[in-house]
C-alpha cells in the first residue's frame, strides 16, 4: 500500500479459544484499538471485544419515519394537486394510501440501513492496517497498533496465546 | 334537437363530366391538407355555376379568398334531401362539415321517417365513400375494363342504343320520380321496353286486393291506431314496407302508454324480429297461414259482429273454413282459434297483413287475399288499412322474365341496367346471367362493380343520391327532393344527364329532350309543379321545398270506397314446393342487408343480425329437433340441396325455426360486389326454381335435404351466452301488471319469483348511508357547481331491438369495425349493442320468446372503472359523465375488467386505419377522436352534441332547453325508445320518463348508481 | 448422507474446506452448463421476438377474447411475483427464526427471488396496450402536472414491486459482499480485480462485522412484512374489484401462502439438479429438502382451505353471480385448467405426508415441477376464468391462447434462467461465511487438530 502503514504487530491464529485469549489479555493491558480479522462473525470473539450495540438501527428507524411521512404526504398532496372525483370517492381516500405509505416505509428503511452500515463500518478507518488473505479462510487474524518499543512485549503475549504466526508492522 | 338551419343549395355540382382531376381521387391517400381544401374549395364554388373542368377547381384551390355563406370551417352545414336505400322514401337531414357528409338524420318533417332513420339508411354514407364504388366511366375491352372520357362512354351509349333501336331494354330499380318519368320517355324515344324491377315486390298483396276488391294496389297499413295486430308471416319490422313508419306506429300502439297496449300475434314458421316483438307466436307451416285467417274471417262473420253487409255473402264460403277444419291445417286449436277471431274483432280497429318474402309460398295470392277478407269482415278496411296511398307498382318478376325470354330469342340486343342487380337477385336457375351474356351490349350506370356491372361491356357510374338532383314519389302526397351535398367523391356522372347527352348524341332525340343538365329538367318540371299548384313565386317555391326536403302536404287521392268484388274465390289450394327434401327452405329477408344491396357495407355487415346475433356471414337456422336428428352443432357446415342447386353454409341452431324448416337470410353470397361482399357467405336464391306464380317469384317453395361435411366454420356471433340465468338484465312484467301500476319487484313476486334483493334489513341501511355520503362526495371540488347531470331513460317495452341505434352510434363516433376475425373473439367495439336474450323454448312445448335489451355505457356515479385507472384515464365529469380520456389511456384495461355491464371496448390492433381506409376516411366526424392503437374506448353520452348544444345556447345566450341534447342513438330510434337529458330539471322529459313504475335499472344490486335506467317490457 | 443425526444443519467440514468446496463451484463451466445457458438466451429471444411483435402490431396478437381482458400475461405477472416470495421467506423470516437449516439453501432461493421479480417486472409493461408510455403510472413532475391514481390497485403494485426488488436486490448484494471478499482472497488476475471492486473493501474485521451483524438483522426485520404485503397488494389487484371470483376477502393470505407454495416449487426445481451439477450434496442433505417438503405441505395445505372456502363462501352467500362463477371454474368451458389447478395444488401437495417422498429427490423433483404447473394454472384460473363470465352472460367469452401469448410465457422464462445460470457461475451459490459460522474453529483445550 502507498499508504503510511500503522506501526504494530499482527498476529493469525487456527484456534477460537486463542484468540480470544489473546484479546482479553490484549484489553487487559491496556490495548483498547485492536483489530480482529474474522471469515465469519464469531460470538466468543465479539464477547472478549466487548463492544457496543452498532448505531445502525438509529438509521432504519429514520429512514422508516421519512417513508410513512413521504408516502402520505406525496400521495395526498398529489390527489388535492389534480383533484378528480373516480367512483364517487373523497379525492384524498386515506385507506388506499396506506399501502403506499407502507411501502415507501420499507423501502427508505431497507435503504438507509444499508447507508448505516457503509457510513458506520467506513467510520473506523482501517487504513494502513494489515490483512492477510487466509484471514477470509479459516484463520483468525488479530493486528495490534503499538509502539515500536512496546513491540517485544506485545509479540510475546500474542506467541503465549497460542498464535501460529506473528509478524511486526510498520516502523 | 339543436337549430340546424337547413341550407338550400343553388345549382350545386352541375356537370362534373371531367369530374375528379387527380387531386380529387380520395384514392391519392388520406385526407391530406391539400385534398381537404381541394374539396372545401370546390365545395365553395358550387354556389358560383360554374362549368365543372378542372381549371375551375384548381381556381378554387385558395378557399375562403371569397368566403362561401354555407361554408364554415367548423360548424356543420345540413342540407334536406331523400334516402334512396329502399323504396320507402325516407326524408333526411345530411350534416356536412367542411363540405363533407358526414352523418344521416331523419327530416323530422317527413312523413315517413318523421326524423328517424333505420340503420340501412344510416349507412347510406358507406355507399358514398365505399372503396368498391367505380372510379370513373369504364368499357370493357378483351374482358377487362378500360377507362375512358365521358363523352366516348356517353356516345358510345347513345351510338349502340341507336343500332339496337327498337331492340333496347331498359331495367330500373328507381322508384317514381322526375328521373324516372325521364327514363321512360328515354327508353319510349328508343323505342325500348323499361322494366322497373325491386327484387323484394309485393306483388302478392297487388294481386289478392284485386282478386278481392277489384284494386290493383297497396293499401297503407296504420299500425299506430291499430289495437290488435295480427301478422301472417308479413316481417313488418325489418324488410315488408315501409318499416321504419311501421315500426313508429308499432311502438306507438304496442308499447305501454301507461294504460294500455295493442296486442301482437305473429303466425309464421320462423321467429324473426317482428315476431320476437310479438305477444304470441304461432309457429304455423309454410301454406296453412291462408287457412288461419279464412278460419278467423268466417267465425267473425258467424258471431255476426261488426261485418259489412256486403260481406255476408261470404258467409256461405267461408263456413268451410270451421275453427275444426282450420285447426287441422295448422295445428292450433279450434278454442284458440275462436279466441284469436274474437279478441281480433273486439279490439276494433284491428290489423291483420301478410305478403313478407318470409311468406311468399305459392299459395301468398291465397294469403293475402284472405288476410285482405278477414281486415274487411273485421272491419278494418278504411280504418287500419287505407287504399289510394299511390304506392310505387314495380313490374315484378314476371316481366324480367319476358325481358329473359326476348334477350334468348334476340328481341332484345341492348340493355342499360340503372340501380339493380339482376345478376345477384334473381335465381340462378332464372338463367338471366346466360341471356345477359348474349347480349351485344350492355351497359350499366350501378356505383359499384356488382354482378350484373361486372357483366355490362360499358359502364357509367353513376352520382350517389348524395351527389345529384333528384325527387322521389314514395306515395301519393309526399314528394321529396334530392340534392346534392358536396363535391363528388369520384369521376361519376348523374345518370339523368347521361340520359339527356346521349339524347343529345342521337340526332332524332335531340328535340325531345331539350335540358342542358338534368338539374334543370328538375327545376323545370318542379316550375310547373308550382305553376299547377298555383304558386305565384315558382322560385320560391322551389327554394322552400328545397329547404324542406320536398313537399309533403301534396293533395291525397280521396281513398276510393272499397267493396268486396262480387265473387271472391275463397277456395285454397295448399301451395306446392319443388323437390322431396325433408325441410322446407325458407330464405329470410335480412334487416341488414335487405335484397343484397347491404352487404358492401362493413356497418351492417358488422351490425348483428337483430335475431342471431350473427355478423360477417350467412348461417342456416335449424330448429334443435332438428339438429339433433342430423347430428349437428352451431358452426358445422352442412350441404343444403334443392333440385335447383345446394350451398354450403355453417348451422345456427335456433328454437325460433319449426321442426321441418331451415332457414337462411338472403343478401349475402356475392360473386362480385367489393372487398366487403365479394365471397361472404352464400345466396339461398341459387336453391331456388325460377317458376313464377301470378307474376311473383315464390320464395318459399322449395324442399331441401340436408347433408352433413367436415366442414367448420365459427359463426361471429356477439352474444356470449343466450340466457339471463337470472340476473334480470331484460325485465319483463304481464300487461296485467303493468295495469296495476305494480313494480317489477311486485311483478316478480306475483309470478312468484322470490325478492332478489340479495341485502338484509341492516345491509340495506347500511347502503343506504353509504348511498347518502356518496351524494355528499359527488359535491367535491368542481363538482359542487350547479351543472347539469346526464342521464337516459330507455323503454323496453317500445324497443324492438331493430339495431338502428347501434350504426347511428358507429357513424356518429368514428367507431370501427374490426372484421370477422376479431368478431370471433369478442372483440367487437360497438359502444351501443342490442343484448337479445331468449325465453323458454327449452323444453319442448314451453313456449319460446326472445327479450331485447339495448347496452350502453351506464355512466354510473359509483363507476367501478374509474378508481381503477392508475392514470385517472377513467374519470367522472363534473356534469356527471363517465369520462374516459384517450390520449391519456395507457391500457391497462382494468376498467373494463372491472365493468359490471362489460360496455368498454378496446382497441387491439389500429382498428381504425383498416376500418376508416379512403375514402371511407371522409365521412370521420371531426368532433370525435379517432382513437388510436392500445386505447380503451367506450360510450361518451355523445359529449361532443352536449357541448355543441351548450355552446350553441351560449352563443344565443340562453339556457340550454330541454331536448336541445339528442344522442345519436336517440336521434336514429324509430320507436322513440330512447330519452335523454338533464336528471337535475325536475321538468325534463327524462325525468317524466323516469318516474314510471316499470323504472329499474340493471344490476341496480350492484349500487355502483347507472345514469341509464330502464322501462321493464309489458308482455300483452 | 453422513449428515450427523444430532446437528443434522451443521457441516462437517473445516474452515478451509467449505472455502475449497464452494469457491469449486465457481471453476471454469462444462459444456453442459454452456448448452444450458444458450437454452435460455434462445428462449429469451423467443420472447424478445413476440415483444417486438405485439409493439408493431398490437395486443391484439395475444388471445385475449374481451371480457377476458387480461389473461396469459397477468397470469405469468403474478406467477413469478409468487416465485420470490419463497426466496424472501427462507432468507429473512428463517433468519429471523434463527432456523438453522436456511443457511445451505437461502443464497440461491435469494437469487431466484431477485431474478423472478426482475422477470415478472417486465410484464405490466409487456401487457398494457401502449407499452412505450408505461412510465406514465409513476410520480414523476411532467409539464402539466398530471399525477398517478393513487386509488387504483395498479399503482399500489407499482410501488409495492418497486420495493420489493430493492431490497431484495440489497439484501442480496449485502449477504454477498463477505464471500465476494473470499473469493477475492483466493483468485488471481482479472478475476482479483474485479472481485476487488465488488468487496469493497472487506475485510472481516470486528470494526466491520459489528454493524453488518446488526444491519443485516434489521434489512430481515424489513423485508418479512414486505414480503407478505407485496402479495397481498398483488392479490388486491384482484381483490378490490367487483368481479366474482375476484371479489374475496380471503385473497390476501390465500395468494401470500400460494406464492410462498409455488416458490417452494420452484426453489425444489432449480436446486434438486443444482445440487448434482455443482456437487453440494454434502452441504444441501436430505434435511434440507425435508423441511422444504414440510413447508410445501404446510402451504400447500393452506391452498387447500382456501379453495374449498372459495367454494363455499360462493355456495353460502347465496350470490347467483358467484355461485355460476365457482361453478363454470370446475364444469364450464375451462374446467380442465380449473381442475389442474385443484389437482396439482391442493392434492399433489398432501403427497408430502411421507417422508420417504419428501426425501426422495425424484419424487419430490417430480412434484415441485406440479407445483410449478399448478400454481400456474391457478392464476389463470383466478384471472381468466372469472372475466369470461362475469355479470352479463349476452357479453360472455371463452379464453384463448396464442403464439404470442406462448412466446412472452417462454420467454420470460428464459431471462430468468439466463441470470440464474449467470449468477451460478460467478458468485458463490450456498453463503461461505454463514456457512462457517456454524462450524466452530478449532481449539487448543479441546485440541482441535
Amino acid at each position: 500500500m502507498a499508504r503510511k502503514p500503522v506501526p504494530g504487530v499482527l498476529a493469525s491464529f487456527t484456534q477460537v479459544d486463542a484468540a480470544t485469549e489473546a484479546i482479553t489479555g490484549l484489553k487487559a493491558r491496556g490495548f483498547r484499538d485492536l483489530t480482529v480479522y474474522t471469515a465469519a462473525p464469531n460470538h466468543e470473539i465479539e464477547d472478549a471485544l466487548k463492544e457496543p450495540v452498532s448505531w445502525v438501527r438509529l438509521f432504519t428507524l429514520i429512514g422508516g419515519l421519512t417513508g410513512v411521512t413521504a408516502g402520505f404526504a406525496m400521495t395526498i398532496w398529489m390527489s388535492r394537486d389534480w383533484p378528480l372525483l373516480v367512483g364517487g370517492k373523497p379525492i384524498a381516500a386515506i385507506p388506499p394510501y396506506v399501502v403506499i405509505a407502507f411501502e415507501l416505509t420499507i423501502l427508505y428503511g431497507a435503504l438507509s440501513t444499508c447507508a448505516g452500515m457503509l457510513i458506520l463500518s467506513l467510520a473506523k478507518s482501517l487504513k494502513g492496517r494489515p490483512y492477510h488473505p487466509r484471514f477470509s479462510d479459516d484463520r483468525i487474524g488479530i493486528f495490534v497498533p503499538c509502539a515500536p518499543e512496546q513491540t517485544g512485549a506485545v509479540r510475546s503475549l500474542l506467541t503465549q496465546a497460542g498464535s501460529e504466526e506473528v509478524t511486526v508492522h510498520g516502523a | 334537437m339543436t337549430v340546424r338551419p337547413v341550407i338550400t343549395r343553388d345549382q350545386g355540382s352541375e356537370d362534373r363530366d371531367q369530374g375528379a382531376s387527380p387531386e380529387l381521387s380520395p384514392l391519392t391517400a388520406d385526407l391530406s391538407r391539400r385534398r381537404f381544401l381541394t374539396v372545401l374549395g370546390v365545395a365553395g364554388a358550387g354556389s358560383a355555376a360554374l362549368s365543372g373542368c378542372s381549371t375551375a377547381k384548381v381556381e378554387k384551390l385558395i378557399p375562403y379568398l371569397v368566403q362561401s355563406e354555407d361554408q364554415v370551417p367548423g360548424i356543420p352545414t345540413w342540407y334536406a334531401s331523400t334516402c334512396t336505400e329502399c323504396s320507402a322514401g325516407c326524408g333526411v337531414h345530411v350534416k356536412t362539415r367542411e363540405a363533407r357528409a358526414i352523418k344521416l338524420e331523419g327530416n323530422p318533417e317527413h312523413p315517413v321517417n318523421a326524423g328517424t332513420l333505420c340503420q340501412r339508411g344510416q349507412a347510406a354514407l358507406q355507399g358514398l365513400y365505399n372503396p368498391g364504388r367505380i372510379k370513373g366511366p369504364l368499357q370493357k375491352q378483351r374482358g377487362a375494363f378500360q377507362s375512358l372520357l365521358w363523352d366516348e362512354a356517353i356516345g358510345r351509349l347513345a351510338q349502340q342504343f341507336q343500332n339496337a333501336r327498337g331492340k333496347v331494354a331498359v331495367i330500373s330499380g328507381a322508384g317514381p320520380g322526375s328521373f324516372d318519368d325521364l327514363l321512360a320517355a328515354w327508353t319510349q324515344a328508343q323505342g325500348g321496353r323499361l322494366i322497373r324491377y325491386q327484387p323484394f315486390d309485393r306483388a302478392p298483396e297487388r294481386a289478392a286486393n284485386l282478386r278481392v276488391f277489384g284494386l290493383d294496389e297497396l293499401p297503407l297499413y296504420d299500425f299506430a291506431t291499430a289495437r290488435y295486430i295480427v301478422s301472417f308471416g308479413a316481417d313488418f319490422l325489418e324488410t315488408w314496407g315501409p318499416v321504419i313508419e311501421q315500426q313508429r306506429g308499432f311502438a306507438q300502439s304496442h308499447g305501454f302508454n301507461g294504460k294500455s297496449m295493442a296486442r301482437h300475434v305473429y303466425a309464421g314458421p320462423r321467429m324473426d324480429l317482428t315476431a320476437m316483438n310479438a305477444d304470441e307466436w304461432h309457429p304455423l307451416l309454410p301454406g296453412s297461414e291462408a287457412s288461419l285467417a279464412l278460419g278467423m274471417a268466417g267465425v267473425i262473420l258467424g258471431e255476426r259482429t261488426t261485418a259489412p253487409q256486403d260481406a255476408n255473402a261470404l258467409a256461405a264460403s267461408l263456413a268451410a273454413y270451421t275453427p275444426e277444419k282450420v285447426a287441422q291445417d295448422t295445428g292450433l286449436t279450434p278454442d284458440a282459434i275462436r279466441k284469436l277471431a274474437r279478441e281480433f274483432v273486439s279490439a276494433a280497429p284491428s290489423l291483420a297483413v301478410a305478403g313478407g318474402i318470409g311468406a311468399q309460398h305459392r299459395g301468398a295470392v291465397d294469403l293475402c287475399a284472405a288476410v285482405a277478407i278477414l281486415n274487411y269482415v273485421a272491419g278494418n278496411v278504411g280504418q287500419t288499412v287505407r287504399f289510394g296511398a299511390g304506392l310505387p307498382k314495380p313490374d315484378g318478376y314476371a316481366a324480367m322474365q319476358q325481358l329473359i325470354a326476348a334477350m334468348n330469342a334476340g328481341e332484345v340486343t341492348a340493355v342499360l341496367v340503372h340501380d339493380a342487380n339482376p345478376l345477384y337477385a334473381l335465381p340462378r336457375s332464372a338463367r338471366f346471367a346466360e341471356a345477359f351474356a348474349k347480349l351485344p351490349f350492355k351497359a350499366s350506370t350501378s356505383l359499384f362493380l356488382d354482378e350484373t356491372a361486372a357483366a355490362c361491356d360499358l359502364l357509367l357510374p353513376a352520382h350517389h343520391a348524395l351527389e345529384r338532383w333528384d325527387d322521389l314519389r314514395p306515395r301519393a302526397g309526399v314528394l321529396g327532393l334530392m340534392q346534392p351535398v358536396m363535391t363528388p367523391v369520384f369521376d361519376t356522372l348523374a345518370p339523368g344527364d347521361v340520359l339527356l347527352r346521349a339524347a343529345q348524341k342521337t340526332p332524332d332525340l335531340k328535340a325531345q329532350f331539350p335540358a342542358p343538365s338534368f338539374e334543370a329538367h328538375l327545376k323545370q318540371k318542379w316550375a310547373e309543379l308550382a305553376r299547377s299548384r298555383g304558386a305565384a313565386d315558382t322560385e320560391q317555391f322551389w327554394r322552400d321545398a328545397l329547404q324542406h326536403g320536398g313537399i309533403f302536404n301534396g293533395a291525397v287521392a280521396t281513398p276510393p270506397a272499397v267493396r268486396l268484388v262480387p265473387t271472391v274465390p275463397t277456395v285454397l289450394t295448399a301451395p306446392s314446393f319443388d323437390g322431396d327434401g325433408e325441410l322446407i327452405l325458407l330464405p329470410v329477408p335480412s334487416s341488414m342487408y335487405f335484397d343484397g344491396r347491404g352487404a358492401n357495407r362493413p356497418w351492417l355487415l358488422e351490425n348483428p343480425d337483430p335475431v342471431t346475433k350473427i355478423t360477417w356471414g350467412s348461417w342456416a337456422e335449424l330448429n334443435p329437433e332438428t339438429a339433433r336428428r342430423l347430428d349437428v352443432r352451431e358452426g358445422e357446415i352442412i350441404r343444403v340441396t334443392s333440385p335447383h342447386g345446394s350451398i354450403d353454409v355453417p348451422v345456427y341452431v335456433y328454437p325460433g325455426v319449426r321442426p321441418d324448416v331451415v332457414a337462411i337470410p338472403l343478401g349475402l353470397g356475392h360473386t362480385e360486389f367489393g372487398e366487403y361482399a365479394k365471397g361472404l357467405g352464400v345466396n339461398p336464391l341459387d336453391l331456388l326454381g325460377a317458376g313464377s306464380v301470378e307474376g311473383f317469384l315464390p320464395y318459399v317453395a322449395t324442399r331441401v335435404s340436408i347433408a352433413t361435411t367436415l366442414g367448420f366454420h365459427k359463426l361471429a356471433k356477439t352474444e356470449g351466452n343466450p340466457r339471463q340465468l337470472g340476473r334480470h338484465i331484460a325485465e319483463a312484467m304481464p300487461l296485467a301488471h303493468a295495469e296495476q301500476g305494480y313494480t317489477v319487484e311486485e311483478s316478480l313476486k306475483q309470478v312468484g319469483e322470490e325478492e332478489h334483493a340479495v341485502n338484509t334489513a341492516r345491509e340495506a341501511e347500511a347502503i343506504a348511508g353509504f348511498r347518502a355520503s356518496q351524494v355528499e362526495k359527488t359535491k367535491l371540488g368542481a363538482y359542487a357547481e350547479e351543472l347539469p347531470k346526464w342521464g337516459m331513460v330507455i323503454d323496453l317495452a317500445k324497443c324492438t331491438g331493430c339495431s338502428a341505434c347501434v350504426t347511428a352510434c358507429y357513424a356518429e363516433n368514428n367507431i370501427p369495425w374490426v372484421g370477422y376475425d376479431n368478431v370471433t373473439r369478442g372483440r367487437e367495439m360497438s359502444w351501443m349493442r342490442i343484448e337479445r336474450y331468449f325465453e323458454g323454448g327449452v323444453e319442448p312445448g314451453e313456449p319460446f320468446a326472445a327479450r331485447v335489451v339495448p347496452m350502453l355505457c351506464q355512466h354510473c356515479d359509483n363507476a367501478p372503472c374509474e378508481p381503477v385507472c392508475p392514470v385517472y384515464a377513467a374519470y367522472h365529469t363534473a356534469d356527471g359523465l363517465n369520462g374516459q380520456v384517450y390520449n391519456r389511456c395507457v391500457g391497462t384495461r382494468y376498467c373494463s375488467n372491472n365493468c359490471p355491464y362489460k360496455v368498454r371496448y378496446f382497441n387491439w390492433f389500429p382498428f381504425a386505419k383498416r376500418a376508416f381506409q379512403a375514402p371511407l376516411d371522409l365521412q370521420l366526424n371531426p368532433d370525435v377522436t379517432v382513437r388510436a392503437r392500445g386505447v380503451m374506448e367506450k360510450c361518451t353520452f355523445c359529449v361532443q352534441r352536449i357541448r355543441g348544444a351548450q355552446h350553441q345556447a351560449r352563443l344565443e345566450d340562453r339556457p340550454l332547453a330541454d331536448g336541445d341534447v339528442r344522442t345519436a342513438c336517440q336521434q336514429a330510434c324509430p320507436s322513440g325508445a330512447i330519452v335523454f337529458g338533464n336528471v337535475k330539471d325536475p321538468e325534463s322529459r327524462v325525468v317524466r320518463a323516469a318516474e314510471d313504475h316499470r323504472e329499474y335499472h340493471v344490476l341496480g344490486e350492484l349500487n355502483v348508481r347507472p345514469s341509464v335506467t330502464y322501462l321493464a317490457k309489458v308482455q300483452a | 448422507m453422513t449428515a450427523l443425526a444430532h446437528e443434522p444443519h451443521r457441516p462437517t467440514q473445516t474452515h478451509a474446506e467449505v472455502t475449497r468446496d464452494i469457491l469449486g463451484t465457481l471453476k471454469t463451466p462444462s459444456r453442459g452448463y454452456y448448452l444450458a445457458l444458450f437454452g435460455a438466451v434462445a428462449m429469451f429471444l423467443v420472447g424478445l421476438f413476440t415483444f417486438t411483435m405485439l409493439l408493431k402490431e398490437g395486443l391484439g396478437l395475444a388471445g385475449y377474447t374481451p371480457p377476458v381482458m387480461w389473461s396469459v400475461y397477468i397470469t405469468t405477472f403474478v406467477f413469478w411475483i409468487g416465485i420470490g416470495h419463497a426466496g424472501t421467506l427462507i432468507s429473512a423470516i428463517l433468519f429471523l427464526f434463527r432456523s438453522p437449516w436456511r443457511t445451505a439453501v437461502y443464497r440461491s432461493t435469494e437469487a431466484m427471488t431477485v431474478f423472478a421479480v426482475m422477470t415478472a417486472a417486465l410484464f405490466p409493461i409487456i401487457h398494457i396496450g401502449r407499452q412505450w408510455i408505461f412510465y406514465w403510472l409513476l410520480p414523476y413532475p411532467n409539464a402539466r402536472f398530471l399525477w398517478p391514481n393513487f386509488k387504483s390497485p395498479l399503482l399500489w403494485d407499482v410501488f409495492a414491486i418497486t420495493t420489493y426488488f430493492t431490497v431484495s436486490t440489497t439484501f442480496l448484494i449485502v449477504g454477498l459482499i463477505p464471500d465476494v471478499a473470499a473469493i477475492r482472497d483466493k483468485v488471481s488476475g482479472w478475476r482479483h480485480t474485479i472481485y476487488k471492486l465488488a468487496a469493497l473493501g472487506w475485510t472481516g474485521a470486528n470494526s466491520q462485522w459489528r454493524h453488518y451483524t446488526r444491519g443485516y438483522l434489521y434489512l430481515a426485520a424489513l423485508a418479512t412484512p414486505l414480503v407478505l404485503s407485496v402479495h397481498s397488494v398483488v392479490s388486491w389487484d384482484f381483490a378490490m374489484s367487483i368481479i366474482p371470483g375476484w371479489h374475496g376477502t380471503i385473497f390476501a393470505p390465500y395468494f401470500v401462502a400460494g406464492a410462498i407454495y409455488s416458490g417452494i416449487g420452484m426453489v425444489l426445481t432449480l436446486l434438486i439438479p443444482l445440487r448434482k451439477v455443482l456437487h453440494l450434496e454434502h452441504m444441501i442433505t436430505d434435511y434440507h429438502f425435508d423441511n422444504l417438503g414440510k413447508l410445501t405441505l404446510l402451504t400447500g395445505s393452506i391452498l387447500f382451505y382456501a379453495y374449498a372456502m372459495e367454494y363455499f363462501v360462493a355456495w353460502y352467500s347465496g350470490n347467483i353471480f358467484e355461485q355460476t362463477t365457482f361453478w363454470r371454474r370446475a364444469f364450464g368451458p375451462m374446467w380442465w385448467a380449473g381442475w389442474s389447478m385443484i389437482i396439482c395444488n391442493a392434492f399433489v401437495s398432501q403427497l408430502l405426508w411421507f417422508r420417504k417422498i419428501r426425501t426422495n429427490l425424484t419424487s419430490l423433483f417430480i412434484i415441485s415441477l406440479f407445483i410449478n404447473l399448478g400454481m400456474w394454472f391457478e392464476r389463470f384460473v383466478i384471472i381468466a376464468s372469472s372475466l369470461s363470465n362475469d355479470y352479463d352472460p349476452y357479453a360472455w367469452s371463452n379464453p384463448a391462447i396464442t403464439w404470442a401469448d406462448w412466446g412472452i410465457l417462454i420467454g420470460s422464462f428464459g431471462w430468468f434462467l439466463m441470470y440464474f445460470l449467470l449468477f451460478a457461475r460467478t458468485f458463490p451459490v450456498v453463503a461461505i461465511q454463514e456457512i462457517k459460522e456454524m462450524i466452530p474453529y478449532p481449539r487448543k483445550h479441546t485440541g482441535g487438530h
